[in-house]
């Protein structure tokens, strides 16, 4: 069968956009963090890198969406941070979007199954 | 490590032609914008763990029209995700209004729709309540002439009840008729003429 690698690709780009919104509002669930730290923590306890230019203007969506609510902060570093905190809002939606993430990734993965029993077959066994 | 007087200028560059192309959006939100990103360069350029160049820096973040286009169009889609709501129309109207004919126009017009439209159905409430001293009462003589609502007390004499029970379904339908119809041309409104200037 060809491949299509591009259109994969295309494909995991959107859904990893589609996410991103949960991924940034989960972040913010021990607390506070500025800008860079939302995307360091998205990189270290996920593998989900995060082009920058897309980050900064979600964050501030988010925020005039009222999820999440920011404070500028002085630093050692000689330079205010513009620090981003969940709203009472922020983590219902949090809650909300995690409760529809589980109940979707369960049914796709019901519906994949057949697949990975094909993926997980020893290569001898494979039709011709 | 200090960023050197040529990154400096780049720097510098960028932020400004950043902020130009932000320039639809509100001036608060832009300075705060532009802060935040100026921010986000310097803790990558420099500090403890100086990893990333100028040059890398700024690439990741993209063109300042690409940038600036992503805020715009996050800002777009914020409107779609509110445009339901009655609060954030209305407080976008009030805005609007502060800043343009056409705003204010609507805003009058708003105004306008929705006491009327509050005022009937509150009248087709009394109505029922109240059914023999709720009217629209007029009083036309050679030296006067005057048109009332009004619930509760006796009418006074020479004065004429206009309408009887059709005060009914007309407050009753019409005002919360007019309520909506108020709704629905703020939401087209401001779907139609309330948009970034440079939106492409």
């Amino acid at each position: 069968m060809q491949q299509n690698p591009e259109s994969s690709e295309k494909w995991e780009v959107q859904l990893r956009k589609g996410s991103l919104e949960l991924a940034i509002l989960a972040s913010l669930w021990e607390g506070r963090l500025y800008g860079l730290e939302i995307l360091r923590h998205l990189e270290t306890s996920s593998d989900l890198i995060v082009v920058e230019g897309t980050a900064y203007p979600l964050l501030n969506r988010l925020r005039a969406l009222g999820l999440v609510e920011t404070e500028w902060v002085e630093s050692d570093s000689g330079h205010p941070r513009k620090y981003y905190r969940l709203t009472a809002a922020g983590r219902q939606r949090a809650m909300e979007m995690s409760g529809i993430w589980a109940r979707f990734s369960a049914s796709m993965n019901n519906l994949l199954a057949p697949l990975n029993r094909e993926k997980s077959k020893p290569t001898g066994e494979e039709k011709p | 490590m200090t960023v050197s007087a040529q990154s400096q200028k780049t720097v510098d560059a960028y932020l400004a032609a950043l902020r130009k192309q932000l320039r639809e959006l509100m001036d608060e939100d832009v300075n705060d914008i532009v802060a935040e990103i100026r921010a986000h360069i310097l803790d990558k350029t420099s500090g403890e763990t100086p990893g990333d160049s100028v040059s890398s820096t700024l690439a990741a973040l993209g063109t300042p029209e690409e940038l600036a286009g992503r805020y715009r169009t996050e800002e777009l889609l914020k409107r779609a995700q509110m445009s339901r709501s009655p609060a954030f129309i209305l407080r976008s109207i009030f805005r609007w209004a502060t800043l343009s004919v056409v705003g204010l126009l609507v805003f009058a017009i708003s105004v306008v729709g929705y006491l009327v439209g509050g005022w009937l159905s509150i009248l087709g409430v009394l109505k029922l309540i109240n059914p023999h001293t709720t009217g629209l009462y007029g009083e036309f003589s050679e030296h006067t002439w005057s048109l009332s609502f009004s619930s509760g007390g006796q009418p006074a004499a020479g004065v004429h009840e206009l309408l009887g029970w059709w005060l009914l379904p007309l407050g009753l339908i019409l005002g919360p008729v007019l309520f909506f119809l108020t709704f629905r041309f703020d939401l087209w409104s401001v779907h139609r003429f309330w948009r970034p200037r440079a939106w492409r």
